[in-house]
């Protein structure tokens, strides 16, 4: 269990990141929702101890990972939303260099670990390839696979499906669940889907707020009866956004279809639609420019 | 389209700070550069101008040079803009043609550069006007010569550089690569301009420098000051031939830019990789649950020491396999090659590859690039993670946060000790290549382990600003400052090793005494600094930014975190090693030895002459009798001296103060001597005066007995203590009391004096002051002297002083210590001035017509002992024949270490540095044999000078150096033949032209010289040789004989050079007199050069050869003003036939002969048996002639 208290940080720039969060994430994979510059990386950085905040703080179990960073890294995978690699150098030798770094120095385990993690994310077969050459999916593999490194209580991954194929993604996203069983697995995201496929908890943050925890299914539930849909003429788009809360647009055969949250059919021509986890994440973030508006 | 590319790369440029930031630094280098001597860029010297044409010329030269490296900002940042800002496609997508594109962006990038200049010559315009500038120095400002400067070599050398850089920007797209081109090109140039640098390659040299410093410097090599405050050279000749050729290189890489120019994605490829056969198709793995071995993370010490190497070997991989260490290493080798192939040559011999040598080679022109390579790769190591964006995964590691920046220390220690090895694999290779096979690999890894100290420790100090500044760019800027700071403070006379980060005393190696004595001092500094960089280490680990960069406060926060038991505990030992060690150099340094700084040493040198040289003409008694007896102990570095010197008064009046000179390193111990009263002692200066009770009498004499004791303990700040040394001690009779003020140990040069508040230096005495002829050139305090000594030393060396050894003994001292004793004594009267010396000795004995021979040498220098005994015998058997019997029965050379590079005449004992001719490489029979050439001209001393010395006044010289000069001639033309000497008087009339142009007094006829080298040695040899030629051997050797028979061993008052030239003109007669008077009396310079040569074949199968001439004299003025004389001597013509193998000495000789030639322009006809190759006039260049190359010319036939 990951217990989040009071989290906040601005940065010197005047910022506010993150603005009191306070999570509980149980074992699982546990889905962080949120627009770009919602403050997602400043919390899951934080958490993977690459940064400290102002006030707050973060317990795995009962480890003070703010306060004892070395043991917190003991527990930890991360897997940054944008990481390098040394081109030139082979994926197996990279990954036995990060095994090293990470504390498994005894040779044979190092050996039979590298192994196993290579054929785990599907990268034996090019293991002696240079990462230079390795296309995204391959290296967001690699990623996970060092991730994996010492058997983690906590993972991070830190919107892992960007720019990813579908069937990089999907394979990616079994992988995850696969590991999420017995540990504490966060993922940030700004893909719905990726969370609504996978993730039994969640929470949306936006604004360095968070804005609604709980189970993706619940949430949608909330919005029953509450979410209705016509298609409009592109060029009406905008009456409707003075007007109504409008959760999403979306082109179709040259028209426009709406998403729209309300009590009750705003007025003719809408229908009902079964909500989904997107209806929620847009809905949260509506409420909130309603708020910020008001 | 060009011209909006023009402007909008133009704005973009200037509005970066960067411009303005290099143009103000590089305009303030300038403006200090111009006004001031603290900081040397070229300039103006002695009597040249600080503004003087020729001063901003080369001064802007200069300074395009060295912006080189950093005006490949603007130039290589015009081409890479677009693809490094991701606008490329953008720009490629319109329908730009390439050269308005390519054209525009390197235009501005040129002016851009250019701006830099302008600014540089605005500083130095105004740095002349400062107050402090001393208006004697300055001549008028004249904006011509900043017309000249930049339309002749600013702007086509800039645009030379900026096609090269726009070139490899283009090319490489990437600035590390364009920097890696632009350093290949600086070192091919470097190489280029080493490897021309000698008087045979000037015209080849001239015209391959890409900047015209060679041309520049063949049309202006020659001139007076008083040329250089006035003119310019005119653009012809190879100055024209030079700026043509390279400005239409620099147009050929701007079009190979835009013809390879390739606006793609990959750019230029030189090859192409095939690609790979089709790529495996992608399987879908099989379902599997995740099953991963077992493991333990550990995190005790052997995991960490495990991390830690692992760390540092990936590292080290990273930056042995990385493409700018490897291009480093290939130009530091291939610099090393050049640099040892072409140098250590003295008139064009090469010495032996001795170990030591080698290492000095890497000194000079290997080692520098590890600065580079240190500072380079201390920004790319401290960053290696964060650029390559890794630091995000590798930093939420549970690794320890000061095993990161203990492997990048070792890294780069490591690539420190690969790139030392290589120089030395290569030194070891160069040395197989020339047949050396006597290695010493301990030397080569103990300069290879002194050197990696060396280097860490600056290596150290690098990743300490790295880390600190968390700004690549800010750390590169820190340690820039760091390496101009230690030139600044040096410059400023800071020069305590104290206080200058990394560094320590010199650590001057000889073969003889190897790193002797001075190793410990070197390194007692090496640990005081690598204390401090432990401190700066354990401070880098605690600021060592992990996760997101962050801001001061927060990394403080963090430090304080970090800063636990162990990194407190290892801050205060390494700190109170540091102080400790401070104070323990201290104590060495400043206590128990004196630490003077350059400014200081002048100002005490000014003090002496401010409060003493009233006293010079204070009559003083003069030394009669020496007897001296030496204690040395190499070990200690300790010398005993007691000595009894007899004091007579050969003035007219009585004496009653006594004034002595003692050096600051002589303790003593005991004086005793006439009743007296001390009036001052002085112990900075060296100086005590003394009043004796009752007055020495004229005619009377007195005893003198000295106690002395010279003491080098522990280690200075420099290495100078080299005197008494473990093996190879060389002490003189400076460390004897002298008495008198003494001239020699005035300030010198002009600009000090006026610095210090001094009159302009004191000249040497007029040729026609006859008060002055009672003293001889080495002294006031003695003529000949009477000298015996018992020298002792430890009992494996031999000590040896000038006399013949009456007893040889060992016995135990008082305190236990086995000593060896020598006594030797000379049968007759000396000059005042000895040497004492001793060392373990290898000896070699040899015999010549009753006089013994013998040559002292290091065992392992055994080379050219030989070719030394050989060259004693002849130049005893030439000057014993040719001039006068040799005075004394025995003649010895004694090897000394190198920390000095000279040899010296005592009476019969000649101290010779290992670096001149011992170890020269005298294989090649091509070579000039200067330990042949260096013995004959000491051994010449025995006579010009042991035997004939000459009063203190101006010419003086000339009567030893110039006529030890000639006798060694003689004595080498008859060993090697004259085709050899011409080929070393060219080296000498080059070395004395250079040198007059050099000159900061005044330039004096050779007779009249006052103790300046490049007249008395170099013009000295040229002028004697021209003689000879014109006169006729005998005469000469005559003439000097009948000299020396009537002045050899002469009391005061002393011979001077006029009385030597009227035993020449009564010898030579009238017709030679105003020759004579052109050689030693004026300074006359011919100008004589062939500009046609035509022959026609005779009926008879014979050639009439006509040449055209051209002649000329002109006398010049001591700072050069010239003044047209008439061409009145016989001058030599020749004609050639061509040499079987190209060699001017292997060539026939058709007609060589004196022949009249009148003034200006004429021509004369020659008939020659044989078919005529070359002809000309003065062809071996026996005269004094500025440009020796035009003297003969290729015959045409018709």
């Amino acid at each position: 269990m990951l217990t989040i208290r009071g989290l906040s940080k601005t940065y010197a720039n005047g910022v506010q990141a993150l603005k009191d969060v306070s999570l509980e994430i149980p074992n699982g994979m546990f889905g962080l929702l949120g627009p770009n510059g919602a403050g997602k990386s400043t919390l899951m950085r934080t958490i993977a101890t690459l940064q400290d905040a102002d006030s707050g703080s973060i317990h795995l179990n009962d480890l003070d990972v703010l306060a004892d960073k070395p043991a917190a890294r003991r527990l930890l995978g991360y897997l940054p939303q944008e990481f390098g690699v040394y081109p030139k150098v082979s994926a197996e030798a990279m990954l036995d260099h990060f095994a090293v770094l990470k504390g498994v120095v005894v040779h044979g385990e190092r050996k039979a670990l590298v192994d196993a993690l290579l054929k785990q994310v599907n990268l034996w077969d090019v293991r002696k390839r240079k990462l230079g050459t390795f296309s995204g999916g391959m290296r967001q593999r690699f990623g996970i696979a060092q991730a994996l490194i010492g058997n983690p209580r906590l993972i991070i991954v830190d919107e892992p499906t960007a720019g990813l194929d579908p069937e990089e993604r999907n394979r990616f996203l079994n992988l995850l669940a696969e590991i999420g069983e017995n540990v504490v697995v966060i993922l940030s995201t700004h893909i719905v889907e990726d969370v609504t496929d996978l993730c039994p908890r969640m929470a949306i943050i936006a604004q360095g707020q968070l804005r609604l925890t709980g189970q993706p299914a619940e949430a949608i539930r909330a919005l029953d009866g509450r979410v209705w849909r016509k298609t409009v003429a592109n060029a009406a788009i905008d009456d409707y956004r003075q007007r109504m809360t409008v959760l999403s647009t979306r082109l179709a055969g040259g028209k426009t279809i709406l998403h729209v949250l309300a009590d009750a059919s705003p007025e003719g021509g809408f229908e009902a639609v079964t909500p989904d986890l997107e209806d929620v994440y847009f809905g949260q973030l509506r409420m909130h420019a309603a708020a910020r508006a008001a | 389209m060009f011209s909006e590319i023009f402007r909008f790369e133009l704005r973009q440029q200037l509005k970066s700070p960067l411009f303005w930031m290099i143009a103000f630094a590089f305009g303030a280098l300038a403006f200090a550069a111009a006004g001031s001597d603290h900081i040397r860029l070229g300039g103006g010297i002695g009597n040249t101008h600080r503004n003087a044409p020729f001063v901003v010329v080369q001064m802007l030269t200069i300074f395009t040079i060295l912006g080189m490296f950093l005006v490949t900002v603007f130039v290589a940042g015009a081409a890479l803009r677009d693809f490094d800002a991701g606008t490329a496609e953008m720009f490629f997508a319109t329908p730009l043609s390439r050269g308005a594109y390519l054209g525009g962006r390197f235009a501005a990038g040129y002016v851009a550069a250019i701006g830099v200049l302008v600014v540089v010559a605005l500083g130095l315009l105004t740095g002349v006007l400062m107050p402090w500038v001393d208006p004697a120095r300055l001549g008028p400002t004249s904006l011509g010569t900043y017309l000249y400067a930049f339309g002749v070599a600013v702007l086509p050398d800039m645009f030379f550089l900026s096609a090269l850089m726009f070139l490899l920007a283009t090319l490489t797209r990437s600035m590390l690569g364009t920097y890696i081109g632009l350093i290949a090109f600086f070192v091919l140039w470097q190489i280029a301009a080493v490897a021309t640098d000698s008087p045979d390659h000037l015209t080849l040299g001239a015209i391959i420098d890409p900047f015209g410093l060679g041309a520049f410097d063949v049309a202006t090599r020659y001139w007076s000051a008083e040329e250089r405050n006035t003119r310019l050279p005119e653009l012809v000749g190879l100055l024209l031939v030079n700026r043509v050729v390279w400005l239409a290189a620099g147009v050929a890489l701007v079009a190979a830019t835009i013809a390879w120019f390739r606006p793609d994605r990959e750019g230029l490829r030189l090859w192409r990789r095939k690609p790979k056969t089709a790529a495996a198709a992608l399987v879908e793995p099989a379902h599997h649950t995740m099953t991963l071995p077992p493991v333990t993370l550990h995190g005790g010490a052997a995991a960490r020491f495990s991390q830690y190497f692992k760390l540092a070997a990936f590292d080290m991989r990273g930056v042995l396999f990385g493409v700018a260490f490897l291009v480093m290493l290939a130009f530091g080798m291939i610099n090393l090659g050049g640099f040892l192939a072409l140098s250590n040559e003295l008139f064009g011999t090469k010495i032996y590859p001795v170990t030591h040598q080698m290492t000095e080679a890497m000194d000079g022109s290997y080692n520098f690039l590890l600065i580079i390579i240190i500072a380079f790769y201390a920004g790319e190591l401290v960053w290696r993670e964060r650029s390559a964006h890794i630091s995000e995964v590798t930093d939420a590691y549970s690794l320890p946060d000061f095993i990161p920046l203990l492997s990048k220390l070792t890294a780069m220690i490591a690539v420190i000790v690969v790139f030392l090895a290589a120089g030395a694999l290569e030194c070891v290779g160069y040395q197989l290549i020339r047949g050396y096979t006597h290695f010493e690999p301990g030397l080569y890894l103990s300069y290879i382990a002194l050197n990696t100290l060396r280097f860490a420790l600056v290596g150290a100090l690098a990743l300490f600003l790295q880390v600190i500044a968390n700004n690549k760019f800010l750390g590169y800027l820190l340690i820039v400052i760091y390496f101009v700071s230690r030139i600044a403070l040096a410059q400023l006379h800071f020069d305590h090793n104290l206080y200058n980060f990394g560094s320590a005393p010199g650590l001057p190696y000889s073969d003889m005494n190897g790193y002797g004595h001075f190793l410990a001092g070197h390194l007692w500094f090496r640990a005081y600094w690598a204390s401090l960089a432990t401190a700066l280490l354990v401070v880098a680990a605690l600021f060592w930014v992990r996760g997101t960069a962050q801001g001061w406060k927060e990394r403080s926060r963090i430090a304080r975190q970090r800063f636990g038991t162990a990194p407190r505990a290892l801050l205060a030992a390494s700190l109170l090693a540091f102080a400790g060690l401070g104070v323990w150099i201290y104590y060495n340094t400043n206590i128990i030895n004196r630490y003077v700084p350059g400014d200081t040493a002048k100002r005490q040198q000014a003090d002496y002459e401010k409060r003493y040289r009233q006293y010079r003409d204070l009559p003083q008694p003069k030394i009669t009798d020496v007897k001296v007896d030496v204690d040395l102990y190499p070990h200690d570095r300790k010398v005993d001296v007691r000595g009894h010197y007899v004091l007579a008064n050969k003035t007219g009046q009585p004496i009653s103060d006594l004034h002595m000179r003692l050096p600051y390193e002589m303790k003593v111990i005991a004086l005793d001597f006439a009743p007296h009263d001390v009036v001052s002692d002085d112990r900075i200066q060296g100086y005590t005066i003394y009043k004796l009770k009752t007055p020495l009498a004229p005619g009377a004499t007195m005893n003198f007995d000295y106690t002395l004791q010279g003491w080098s303990r522990g280690f200075r700040n420099t290495p100078d203590d080299y005197h008494i040394v473990d093996n190879g001690t060389l002490l003189d009779s400076r460390m004897l009391p002298h008495f008198g003020y003494d001239e020699n140990g005035q300030l010198q040069d002009r600009n000090d004096r006026r610095e210090y508040g001094l009159p302009p230096a004191p000249r040497m005495p007029k040729i026609d002051d006859e008060s002055a002829r009672q003293y001889n050139l080495l002294g006031r305090d003695a003529d000949w002297v009477t000298f015996e000594t018992t020298i002792s030393t430890v009992p494996d060396q031999i000590a040896l002083a000038p006399g013949y050894l009456e007893k040889e003994w060992t016995e135990t001292n008082p305190s236990g210590q086995a000593r060896r004793y020598f006594h030797y004594k000379m049968d007759k009267p000396i000059l005042d001035f000895f040497s004492f010396q001793s060392a373990r000795y290898a000896v070699k004995k040899d015999t010549l017509d009753g006089i013994s021979l013998e040559v002292y040498y290091h065992p392992e220098h055994a080379y050219n002992v030989d070719r030394i005994m050989d060259s004693m015998k002849k130049s005893l058997s030439y000057y014993g024949t040719a001039f006068a019997p040799f005075q004394f029965r025995q003649m010895r050379i004694l090897e000394f270490p190198g920390y000095e590079r000279f040899a010296q005449s005592f009476a019969n004992t000649v101290p010779f540095s290992e670096s001149i001719g011992f170890t020269a490489d005298l294989r090649d029979p091509e070579s000039i044999d200067y330990a042949f050439y260096v013995t004959a001209h000491e051994v010449g001393h025995q006579w010009w000078a042991h035997q004939v010395i000459g009063a203190f006044l101006q010419g003086v010289t000339m009567l030893d150096e110039t006529f030890a000069q000639y006798s060694a001639l003689m004595v080498q033309e008859k060993e090697y033949g004259p085709a050899k000497m011409r080929k070393f008087l060219k080296y000498e009339l080059d070395r004395y032209l250079r040198g007059r142009s050099g000159e900061v007094v005044e330039e004096m006829p050779l007779a009249l010289n006052e103790n300046q080298q490049y007249i008395h040695y170099r013009k000295g040899s040229v002028v004697m040789y021209a003689l000879k030629d014109y006169l006729g051997q005998a005469l000469v050797d005559r003439t000097l004989a009948r000299y020396d028979h009537d002045k050899a061993f002469q009391q005061p008052p002393y011979t001077t050079t006029r009385e030597f030239l009227d035993y020449l003109k009564e010898d030579a007669g009238p017709q030679w007199f105003s020759l004579i008077t052109d050689l030693f009396e004026k300074i006359t310079i011919f100008d004589d050069r062939v500009t046609a040569v035509t022959a026609k074949k005779r009926d008879d199968g014979r050639y009439d050869v006509t040449l055209a001439l051209h002649t000329g004299k002109i006398y010049a003025d001591g700072v050069g003003k010239e003044t047209k004389a008439t061409f009145d001597v016989p001058v030599d013509i020749g004609v050639f036939a061509k040499s079987p193998d190209g060699q001017e000495q292997n060539e026939k000789v058709l007609f060589l002969e004196k022949r009249k030639v009148a003034d200006g322009d004429s021509s004369i006809t020659v008939t020659v048996d044989g078919e005529p190759y070359e002809a000309g006039i003065d062809p071996y260049n026996k005269l004094v002639d500025r440009v020796s190359d035009d003297n003969r010319m290729r015959a045409t036939l018709q």
